[in-house]
């Protein structure tokens, strides 16, 4: 280190040999991070290094075992948002924290509310907000209710929070998850117009072609341990991958050409409607997807993908159109049937729809087919089965828990949940798997495991229909592409044919391609 | 000694239902404990004989209480046994007053007037019960499935209607004026007493504690066995993950609501197929269904819980009936009852308690398992 | 004319009564949901305010020789105390012992009637706690004389229902045009948020159990006053009504209002229908009228719980570390 970075006078937040601890984790263990004035910092770890628990100790959600925070240059005690909100530190958060039911003012100075006689006022708030909202480019509509906005304008809430409560050090957790390539841009604008104005920011991310568009200099953590601190424009992307996973990363997927062989799904214009809106939320959509291929619904999330699945495999019903799976129209047909008749479905949200967590792991890999003559006999379980059944998947697809068959799975890990509903999936051997964000939240080992089932899947002739919010998933996956934007095909590209930011562009309904 | 000590802890962690079984008997020890208190307040010079009274239960008179116990415990363990269902199926039976009610309405009426029936009386009247029951635990099944009303206040607001309901039926068609009471079965409408009569002498003991047994066998089949139960489970645990693996979650809610209503049906038809006790046309809900709420938590939901659970409320109310000649009044069991239930709320915590006592114990990290898949 | 007016000179009063402690009660119910705590124990806190209110009425009737509205103050006020005190089990087992909140109001439920009994047995020997005084105002001096509205509302009324309608409008004030108010809701629907902008969400939680509790207690007190000169452990299921009362008001204080004086006149037509000519000749059983009210919140929950409006993070303990 130089002088210059040693004196303290530079650095306006400096987290020392921070030790955070959970039952069984060390979440941070002994990491250091200083971030200078007016600076970009980049936070980058894959999911679980640690990242976010940092910032929640220098948030004050968390308290650390070890380790001081320094802030402009004075060790301070930060035990609770209070606290880090009056030394002007402030957290944009990655699922955002805002009551669905308030409006924007009444988020923004929720705990920071001026009273006068006992009652709430709110005229000094309003004109403040405008202000902010002006000076920043963050235009919110103070009266409209969280519910009924954007989650683009719901991030600028986010920010306006902090901005409001003078904070000038900014935290970004993992901000461009939800937004569309020309959204992110405008973020970082947003960001460095801030840190032109003084604003210290990081940077939570593990992306890395947004490091490189708005950082100064990036911190990498993995598994809890701070690997190094470089300047960010001397530093390659592979670089960087390699710091963050620790061993030399391909970023393309091994991927032999697609063979397409007879239409497995077909939808035509296939329509569903939402109650709630009075439309179609889902607007004549007409598939056709065939052994052999791995066909990808790209978008923004909200732009009908999701109904779209329920459509397809009944959880909703159409307002218009027809399904054939393998040539028999199941429009009308039950989930239960539409599964047996070839239709496998990993879900998008593994918890809440794909597993019964109180469930042993055994007990939720027959989740679908409990009832067939190998797994009960007149109504009655065949617990042997059941216990073979299990241990077969467990092997063939290095699912891994603490007890076995009988791990109830809520102790599971997520790439192990995940890796057990897509066991599940795939050995009931349907001709169509559709995968709805399989690897959200995981982390790189098992990103990479479910590609690789999912590609051999493909190449032993199933369909499969994917639906992807990862740009970079749906580039090295897909041999052809569909872009949604509210609810409509807006474009069709095979898969090498186009690029990120091509996409982008449909994604944000910038640009659609007629459709003969 | 002390390893004995250390061997029983460790097999305790190791056992999925051994912390659970500990914070229950926790609850109840809680409960006997502030019931004491209480009574050393009311009443000091009683309190220690009183409470004593209280432990011995069933076995103040000797056979005959044991018999009582039986007697008292078998329609709290039915309707323990319906709650506790419900709660496997994720569902919150608070409403086993009224289908208990609905169902010995149902069962009185028969027991008085289908004396045609002779030696098969008390089957059909028993069946009766149990189809009324039903019907009044389809009625928030239906309406949780389909208009995704909360059974909580579905269920209590059937309790009170099925109260209103079942007084002026009984006013109108079984109405003895004379006593101010409904008719009482006729005597082959009264549950058979068998063979229990000889061994427990002069108690109300009947075939009742074998019915109940069979209820406990079959629900235990049906929850731990079947794709029945598997299925009910699920929807319990987890609606829409039921519903994304194609089951049919609105029909199951249904399902475990009729169940359990005629698990509650069943115990109103036990509880009044006997001879001295009638049905009363009041404005009161019968305390019944609500008891049955803390065997099935005692009995941590599972029907041999709950059946031990029921017996040991039984002999508790003994223990409260022969309190009375300690000047106590028998309200102190309900008192007692409601502090373990309360107890028992606190399980969560209580677990984590027992569980970190025996980890400090046996130097080695307890985990707590959590839900009740037994299958 | 004045036959039909007379009719709702003897109706008007008993609606109100009937309506008062539900709405009460409710808006009680409403201050815990909102901060995120279900609060069945309703029943029971009424039990346990109207049971140790009305002892210490009793007790200022026998040994003092206060006025009789003042001693109605007074055992509201020691109502509403009980209220609170015994709300604070509730709140401790769902706040910090993160229990299910259903199970330990059904606690509180059972323990509340078999205490008062109990303690009822035990010193006077009777299920009944009896009060004197007959706590109705036949007339309110001045207001009481004007035409129409004064026989209406301002005869045959109680102290209790104008503390009650003052309560309700104070509450909801609180509720929506303070900080704490603001806070309190932030807590039910989305508590995370709130922590993360330093608003103490398990003190957020505690304060609206413990108004609910404040609010039942009072409730229950104003029940006995209203309806009855006695207290026998039991409300006749009010506490339980008025969280009908609070889903059928969707959860909103207004419509909480409406929604009382709906279920108060079913109450009343069930109870006094044998007042009212045409009804009575209808001979229809007492018991079906007792039945409406419950039958009424059935029907209407059928209909209005599809798109339920419930705060949304009612009923699940605050758990600082799942994000």
């Amino acid at each position: 280190m130089t002088n210059k970075e040693k004196n303290s006078d530079n650095y306006v937040i400096e987290m020392e040999h921070i030790t955070k601890e959970f039952p069984g984790i060390k979440a941070n263990d002994d990491i250091t991070l200083r971030l200078k004035k007016g600076e970009i910092h980049a936070l980058l770890g894959e999911n679980g290094a640690g990242k976010s628990t940092l910032m929640s100790v220098l948030f004050g959600l968390y308290q650390a075992e070890k380790g001081q925070i320094k802030v402009r240059g004075e060790v301070t005690r930060i035990n609770n948002p209070n606290d880090a909100t009056r030394l002007g530190i402030g957290m944009v958060h990655q699922h955002f924290k805002l009551v669905e039911p308030f409006t924007v003012m009444e988020n923004i100075i929720l705990g920071y509310e001026d009273v006068e006689n006992g009652l709430l006022t709110y005229d000094k708030a309003y004109e403040k907000i405008m202000d902010l909202s002006n000076q920043y480019n963050l235009k919110v509509d103070p009266h409209a209710k969280i519910e009924d906005i954007s989650v683009g304008q719901q991030q600028r809430v986010e920010i306006l929070k902090m901005l409001y409560r003078d904070a000038d050090i900014l935290i970004f957790d993992e901000p461009t998850a939800v937004l569309t390539p020309q959204e992110i841009e405008e973020l970082i604008k947003i960001m460095k117009s801030l840190a032109k104005e003084g604003k210290s920011i990081i940077l939570i991310t593990h992306k890395l072609e947004e490091i490189h568009a708005s950082s100064d200099r990036c911190t990498i953590l993995r598994r809890g341990q701070h690997i190094d601190t470089v300047d960010v424009k001397s530093t390659t992307s592979e670089e960087l991958a390699e710091k963050m996973v620790g061993r030399k990363v391909s970023f393309g997927v091994d991927k032999k050409k697609a063979k397409p062989g007879e239409t497995v799904l077909k939808t035509e214009n296939l329509s569903v409607y939402n109650p709630l809106t009075d439309q179609d939320v889902v607007r004549d959509i007409s598939l056709d997807i065939k052994r052999g291929e791995i066909f990808c619904v790209a978008g923004i999330e909200g732009n009908g993908q999701s109904q779209l699945v329920y459509g397809l495999t009944g959880l909703s019903p159409l307002s218009k159109g027809r399904i054939y799976l393998n040539g028999e129209d199941v429009t009308d047909k039950s989930i239960r049937a539409r599964s047996q008749a070839g239709m496998s479905h990993i879900p998008e949200d593994r918890q809440k729809h794909g597993l019964i967590l109180e469930f042993t792991l055994e007990n939720n890999l027959i989740l679908q087919s409990y009832q067939s003559d190998t797994f009960s006999r007149h109504g009655f379980l065949k617990f042997d089965a059941i216990r073979e059944h299990a241990e077969e998947l467990i092997d063939t697809y290095d699912i891994r828990s603490s007890q076995g068959p009988v791990s109830v799975v809520r102790s599971m890990s997520g790439g192990n949940q995940q890796k057990a509903i897509v066991g599940r999936e795939i050995d009931r051997g349907n001709d169509l798997i559709i995968a709805v964000q399989p690897t959200r939240g995981l982390d790189v080992g098992a990103i990479e495991y479910i590609h690789k089932q999912l590609i051999a899947e493909r190449d032993a002739g199933k369909a499969v229909l994917l639906i992807s919010l990862e740009l970079d998933e749906v580039m090295n996956l897909s041999d052809r592409i569909m872009v949604m934007y509210e609810g409509e095909n807006v474009g069709e590209f095979e898969g090498g044919n186009v690029t990120e930011n091509e996409l982008g562009l449909y994604m944000s309904g910038a640009k659609r391609r007629d459709q003969s | 000694m002390k390893d004995l000590y250390q061997n029983t802890l460790k097999k305790i962690a190791n056992s999925s239902n051994g912390i659970k079984t500990i914070s229950s008997i926790t609850a109840i020890v809680a409960g006997l404990l502030v019931g004491l208190i209480i009574m050393l307040i009311a009443n000091p010079a009683g309190a220690f004989p009183g409470f004593l009274t209280i432990l011995a239960g069933g076995f103040n008179s000797g056979l005959r209480s044991m018999g009582d116990t039986l007697y008292y415990g078998v329609p709290i363990i039915l309707t323990g046994l319906s709650v506790a269902f419900a709660f496997r199926t994720g569902l919150f039976n608070i409403g086993a007053t009224g289908q208990l009610t609905v169902g010995a309405f149902a069962a009185v009426y028969i027991g008085y007037n289908w004396t045609f029936l002779g030696p098969v009386h008390w089957i059909v009247a028993l069946i009766g019960g149990m189809l009324a029951g039903a019907v009044w635990g389809a009625i928030p099944g239906l309406l949780k499935a389909y208009r995704n009303v909360h059974e909580v206040v579905a269920t209590i607001m059937l309790n009170y209607i099925g109260m209103y309901l079942v007084r002026l039926l009984i006013l109108t068609f079984i109405y003895n004026s004379d006593s101010n009471e409904a008719h009482s079965p006729a005597p082959s409408a009264r549950l058979p007493e068998l063979f229990l009569d000889d061994i427990f002498p002069r108690s109300s003991a009947n075939i009742g504690i074998f019915i109940a047994i069979l209820a406990v066998i079959v629900i235990h089949i049906i929850l731990n066995k079947t794709t029945f139960g598997y299925e009910l489970k699920s929807v319990g645990f987890n609606r829409s993950a039921a519903k994304y693996a194609g089951m049919n979650e609105k029909r199951n809610i249904v399902f475990s609501m009729t169940i359990a209503g005629s698990l509650a049906g069943l115990a109103g038809a036990v509880l009044f197929l006997v001879a001295g006790k009638n049905m009363e046309p009041v404005n009161v809900l019968l305390q019944e269904g609500f008891t049955g709420i803390a065997i099935a938590l005692l009995g941590l939901s599972a029907p041999i819980g709950v059946f031990l659970a029921g017996i040991f409320y039984g002999s508790l109310q003994q223990g409260g009936y022969y309190l009375q000649t300690f000047d106590f009044e028998p309200q102190i069991i309900d008192i007692i009852i409601s502090v373990i239930i309360y107890f028992a709320a606190l399980s969560l915590f209580m677990q984590r308690f027992v569980a970190d006592f025996i980890s400090r114990q046996i130097n080695k990290d307890v985990e707590i398992a959590e839900g009740n898949d037994s299958a | 004319m004045s036959v039909f007016l007379n009719q709702l000179y003897f109706l008007v009063p008993l609606f109100i009564a009937s309506a008062v402690p539900l709405a009460v009660v409710a808006l009680g119910g409403l201050f815990s949901e909102r901060s995120g705590v279900i609060n069945i124990a309703l029943e029971g806190i009424m039990i346990m305010g109207g049971f140790v209110g009305i002892m210490f009425i009793r007790y200022l009737e026998n040994a003092t020789d206060l006025p009789m509205q003042l001693i109605a103050f007074f055992g509201l006020l020691v109502g509403l105390i009980t209220g609170v005190v015994f709300a604070v089990a509730h709140a401790f087992a769902s706040i910090n012992m993160k229990a299910n909140q259903i199970i330990s109001a059904t606690a509180l439920n059972l323990f509340a009637p078999a205490v008062a009994i109990f303690t009822a047995r035990m010193l006077w020997q009777t299920d009944r706690v009896v009060i004197s005084g007959n706590y109705r105002i036949s007339s309110i001096p001045l207001l009481g004389d004007i035409p129409v509205i004064g026989p209406m509302f301002f005869q045959s009324t109680y102290l209790s229902t104008f503390i009650g309608i003052a309560l309700f409008i104070g509450a909801t004030i609180v509720l929506y045009k303070t900080r704490l108010g603001l806070r309190l809701r932030s807590c039910g629907e989305n508590p995370h948020a709130a922590d993360s902008l330093g608003v103490n969400v398990l003190k957020m939680r505690y304060v609206g159990v413990l108004i609910s509790g404040a609010m039942a207690g009072m409730g229950g007190v104003i029940f006995v006053l209203s309806f009855a000169t006695r207290f026998d452990a039991n409300v006749a299921g009010f506490g339980f009504l008025a969280l009908a009362v609070m889903i059928f008001g969707q959860w909103k204080p207004k419509r909480i209002v409406l929604a009382a004086l709906f279920f108060a006149t079913m109450r009343v037509i069930g109870s006094a229908y044998s007042g009212i000519e045409f009804l009575s000749d209808l001979s229809i059983p007492a018991d079906i009228y007792r039945m409406l009210p419950y039958v009424a919140t059935l029907i209407v929950l059928a209909f209005a719980s599809k798109y339920s409006q419930a705060p949304a993070a009612a009923g699940e303990p605050y758990d600082v570390g799942k994000r």
